[in-house]
């Protein structure tokens, strides 16, 4: 068994995909910014696979670096969304 | 990448999917939260068997705190003003966009290479971050301040506002 970028991209691809379907498909606009977490976190796998799988001989960690500022700025933009949504009723 | 990362990558995939399908079809916050924090888990789980565990511990904390804002009863729920119609075109759209960058990874002519790298590499990172791209990094920091700042604000204009 064994993992090469091309399946790492495929699972970026999917969650990024997800995260557009959940943003889309609720009817609450705060409940579709759950769908933000997934669409980054895509985007940062994508990047970490790309430093993993990298072809230069040094490690490359411009990847890592990515994922890791991808992670601090949608906990960012949820508290951004949440924030503008105000304070109200549950559902 | 041995046998056990990759089952630990495969694994991680199918947690951080199934739990990001739950965030769309889950009815309460409460729920939804804890679909979140599922797929959050999984994506630590993906860095962790790309070896970017560095980038892995950083998101672990972030999607803790995803969790908690989205999961919290206090923010107030607003109903977008589309119908189903656009609702399905969306889902559907969200589809072909996986299509679509399914297909680019399939056909990409990617050379394989082996990874020298270790674990955690967090001097590494550290000093990629703060002296190599220390401009990316500050333009993060400025997102979470204008982000947080904006939080704050929209929150006491709408609580001065009652």
């Amino acid at each position: 068994m064994s993992v090469g970028l091309v399946a790492v991209l495929f699972v970026a691809a999917a969650l990024v995909a997800v995260g557009a379907f959940v943003a889309s498909w609720k009817r609450d606009l705060s409940a579709a910014l759950a769908g933000l977490p997934l669409m980054f976190g895509g985007a940062g796998v994508a990047f970490a696979g790309a430093a993993r799988f990298s072809a230069a001989g040094d490690p490359k960690i411009f990847g890592q670096g990515v994922a890791a500022l991808l992670a601090v700025a949608v906990l960012a933009l949820v508290a951004l969304g949440v924030g503008i949504a105000g304070r109200g009723t549950s559902r | 990448m041995d046998s056990l990362h990759a089952i630990g990558f495969y694994v991680s995939a199918a947690v951080s999917l199934g739990g990001g399908l739950l965030v769309a079809f889950l009815p309460t916050r409460a729920l939804r939260g804890l679909a979140v924090a599922i797929s959050g888990l999984g994506i630590v789980g993906l860095y962790a068997s790309l070896s970017a565990d560095f980038a892995g511990l950083v998101a672990l904390v972030c999607y803790a705190g995803c969790t908690l804002l989205l999961a919290a009863p206090q923010y107030r729920a607003m109903d977008a003003p589309v119908g189903m119609l656009w609702r399905q075109t969306g889902a559907i759209a969200a589809a072909g966009l996986f299509a679509v960058l399914a297909y680019a990874a399939f056909r990409g002519g990617f050379a394989h290479a082996t990874f020298k790298g270790g674990e955690i590499g967090s001097a590494a990172i550290g000093s990629f971050l703060f002296a190599h791209d220390a401009l990316a990094a500050e333009a993060v920091g400025a997102l979470v301040l204008v982000a947080l700042v904006g939080a704050t604000a929209a929150w006491r204009v709408r609580e001065r506002g009652r």
